[in-house]
């Protein structure tokens, strides 16, 4: 069923909260900060978690210029505030754990990972170049990775009060934006096979896109190798990715996307330690642990909006 | 087109008999609104010999819409020499693109040097207008006061003098202070205070540099990045003031080739040619000299093309928003809260003021004040699906009733006053046929106004302005009754031309 555009972005505007709506001072901080087992493992993961929303968030600001309607292109503006918003969450909630650097009022951000700068890199230079096609069928797949593994599995973790008040916002944002991620998915197959796997073929050929998948895979690998050693239990991704595969194939127009089948199947190599897939991509992982430094561009300054305040 | 038949018969023109002394007496002209077209209007008729003449104001002087925008930085964006009437031409503009107040000192004079205050009711709010086809009069319902019978009636009341606060969430809740661009509080000290400038158009371009130079913290709320271009300004040198005034010949010729100057932009504006591309290179070019940072650049990007919106002519506005005092923020809001501003991304910017440089509720689709016709016809019934009108100054079933800026006569390359010229030269030839026919009433045939619109709409189908962005010139449903797609040349010749047999004369 075609979703109502008009309609969802209403919804939309009318579930709007802010980090000011969250009580920060509420007990329960110690469940994690008391926790020695826990807590450096969930530092690694909450910095990972903040910056793989902020990198989503990068992702729909992208796809608000190439979204085909302005209904469409409004709802990714929003998207684009939204997943930046449920980073500062999360960071708001490393300040209350205590797990941000420098001091009380000017806190470090964590240092993102190679890869993550890589992606950000990449995000900056070629995303706005990228048709939909490609980002409207790969972000669906990275947000039922967050909805349904990451996010389960902190709340699974940490007893928190606080961090379970903030994500039961969250995840009300999340399924919002899986429905639309879905239905563009599907919108996407619409037209004629033979152009439909031209056209995608004519992208995988553009460099810009290859270089984007030569960023964007080793970080997937990274992520997943950080998370089991955090824990999550492999099967969480694997049905995770098969939730992808299931909703986003429930419709003829969804399984004639080519870009819904090329990240179905890549996300099961991922998801399956024994593929052959995982020789390359983790020797890739490897490789960009040598990568200089020097090489990167100056962080870019959308990078620097990420605040855990609640008011400026 | 419902054709509406007044109740008395239309046929016979007006006795030549004396008029009886005891019954109201009929204003020939009135108009409403003392700016630049009431006054303008007023000035043209009386050439023409038309004395008999009301004005009817709202407020208690003379400028419309710039005794009400005052606002700090206030400015024109079309050059004065320009944006002036050129039968009122002044040599003494201290600058290329003169301030607000310089612009209302001008009206002041066109009032105060033609004689027109005693012409001008102030205080005078008219609150409907209602014809009677039987006496070919108007009706003129001024709140709290007697009603006024005219034989015509200039609504000259501007697009751009209803402003108000817009419906945004939470509105009402905000504890701090609320300024609105064109209803500026002058008696507010804004030094040393945190202020939120939502809005990022013509007005807002003009009011943030200012406002960043005395405020604490300036965040600017944008939904919408337009192009923005430099403006050539300057101060007017002695030598040019002394020339003008000598040897008026000499402004003149500087207006004819700020004319024809702005006259061709209309091809880079107006229609999507390889000027609209050059244009937009200019504007590029422009951004990317002045603006650093990659990704304030990106923010500031527009994503229409160039003419689709009002362009912004500003030297100072992309600086002003690199100061260290000042934030751009494009996060859509959320709503406004007591403290402040909620942004999507969660954050509450609580600040001390808000001003809104949201722009004027223009009337696409109606009428400032309810307009009966012949048989009673509302005109705002009739403008509910879009405005529309004969060469934008008539519109049938509603005799003697001229408007200026009325449907489909909005500039995007010129000064809005070179069309206005036009109009008011056209409304004084149809009032003067009237007055010399002694007619009861003219009016516009409902099939030439029919044809008239179709042609428009054919032709503004091909427009940038019409090519997919939204704003202020188009309706919700994207019908443009706004803008004229053409050339001011082109409008100038179509005003010149009083097509007699357009209209039913009675």
């Amino acid at each position: 069923m075609q979703l109502d555009t008009e309609k969802m972005l209403a919804k939309i505007k009318n579930s709007q909260w802010a980090l000011a709506d969250i009580d920060w001072d509420a007990p329960g901080r110690e469940l994690v900060t008391e926790d020695p087992e826990l807590y450096p493992k969930l530092k690694i993961f909450m910095a990972d978690l903040m910056w793989i929303e902020h990198v989503g968030a990068r992702a729909f600001a992208a796809m608000a210029k190439k979204a085909p309607d302005d209904t469409l292109a409004e709802i990714y503006r929003y998207f684009h505030a939204e997943e930046q918003r449920h980073a500062n969450v999360e960071m708001a909630l490393m300040k209350r754990w205590g797990m941000l650097e420098g001091d009380d009022d000017n806190p470090i951000l964590p240092e993102p990972n190679i890869n993550l700068r890589l992606v950000i890199d990449w995000l900056d230079t070629y995303s706005d170049e990228m048709p939909l096609e490609v980002l409207g069928s790969v972000i669906p797949s990275l947000e039922i990775a967050l909805d349904g593994a990451l996010c389960k599995f902190l709340l699974d973790t940490v007893q928190d009060p606080v961090c379970h008040a903030a994500f039961e916002k969250i995840n009300e944002d999340e399924a919002r934006h899986l429905g639309v991620g879905f239905h563009v998915l599907e919108v996407m197959g619409h037209g004629k096979l033979h152009q439909l796997l031209v056209k995608a073929a004519g992208n995988l050929l553009n460099p810009k896109l290859i270089i984007g998948i030569a960023a964007y895979l080793p970080l997937l690998n990274r992520m997943r190798d950080n998370l089991v050693k955090l824990g999550l239990k492999e099967e969480r991704l694997y049905e995770a990715m098969n939730k992808y595969k299931r909703i986003g194939g429930r419709t003829e127009q969804g399984r004639r996307n080519p870009w819904f089948q090329i990240i179905s199947h890549q996300s099961a190599m991922v998801v399956n330690r024994k593929s052959l897939y995982h020789l390359p991509v983790d020797a890739l992982v490897r490789l960009t642990d040598y990568y200089p430094r020097s090489w990167l561009k100056t962080t870019p300054t959308w990078v620097k909006g990420l605040t855990w305040k609640t008011a400026a | 087109m419902t054709q509406y038949l007044d109740k008395a018969p239309t046929a016979g023109r007006r006795s030549r008999k004396a008029a009886d002394p005891a019954a109201v007496k009929v204003v020939e002209v009135l108009i409403v609104g003392a700016g630049f077209a009431g006054l303008g209007s007023a000035i043209q008729l009386r050439k023409a010999g038309i004395t008999d003449i009301a004005i009817v104001e709202r407020g208690t002087e003379v400028g419309g819409t710039w005794r009400d925008n005052q606002y700090p930085g206030a400015a024109c964006d079309i050059p004065s020499n320009l944006y002036s009437f050129s039968f009122a031409q002044n040599p003494a503009w201290t600058r290329g693109y003169s301030g607000s107040r310089e612009i209302l000192e001008y009206i002041r004079g066109l009032a105060r040097d033609n004689a027109l205050l005693p012409l001008i009711k102030f205080e005078h709010n008219v609150e409907a207008l209602r014809f009677d086809g039987g006496e070919g009069v108007w009706t003129v319902t001024l709140t709290g006061r007697e009603p006024i019978k005219a034989r015509s009636v200039v609504m000259a009341q501007g697009p751009l003098s209803n402003a108000g606060f817009p419906n945004m969430r939470g509105i009402e809740s905000f504890a701090g202070k609320k300024i609105h661009s064109a209803r500026w509080d002058h008696s507010y000290d804004f030094s040393g205070k945190r202020v939120a400038v939502i809005g990022t158009g013509a007005s807002a371009v003009q009011i943030i540099p200012e406002l960043v130079k005395v405020a604490d913290k300036v965040k600017v709320f944008q939904r919408t990045p337009g192009w923005v271009l430099p403006r050539l300004d300057f101060a007017s040198p002695a030598w040019t003031k002394a020339l003008f005034a000598k040897l008026p010949v000499s402004q003149t010729a500087v207006r004819e080739a700020m004319y024809w100057i702005h006259e061709s932009m209309a091809l880079g504006m107006i229609w999507n040619t390889p000027m609209t591309r050059a244009l937009e290179i200019l504007g590029t070019r422009f951004r990317n000299a002045q603006v650093k940072d990659a990704w304030l650049r990106r923010q500031l990007t527009p994503d229409f093309k160039i003419g689709c919106k009002r362009v912004l002519m500003t030297n100072d506005y992309y600086p002003a928003l690199q100061k260290p005092n000042c934030e751009l923020i494009s996060w859509p809001i959320a709503n406004i809260s007591e403290k402040g501003i909620r942004s999507v991304e969660g954050l509450e910017h609580q600040v001390d003021c808000i001003v809104f440089a949201t722009g004027f509720e223009v009337s696409k689709n109606g009428t400032p004040f309810p307009v009966h016709g012949l048989g009673g016809r509302d005109l705002n019934a009739e403008w509910s699906g879009g405005a529309q009108a004969y060469k934008s100054v008539q519109v049938s079933g509603y005799p003697n009733l001229y408007f200026t800026f009325g449907p489909n006569s909005g500039p995007g390359h010129n000064s809005a006053l070179v069309y206005m010229e036009s109009q008011i030269d056209y409304i004084v030839r149809s009032i003067g046929k009237v007055a010399r026919d002694k007619l009861k009433y003219i009016d516009i045939r409902a099939d030439a106004q029919k044809t008239y619109n179709e042609g428009i709409q054919k032709r503004l189908a091909k427009t940038n302005w019409n090519s997919g962005c939204k704003s202020w010139y188009l309706s919700a449903d994207g019908f443009n009754s706004t803008m004229y797609p053409g050339f001011a040349t082109q409008f100038a010749r179509q005003m010149a031309d009083f097509r007699e047999r357009d209209y039913r004369l009675v």
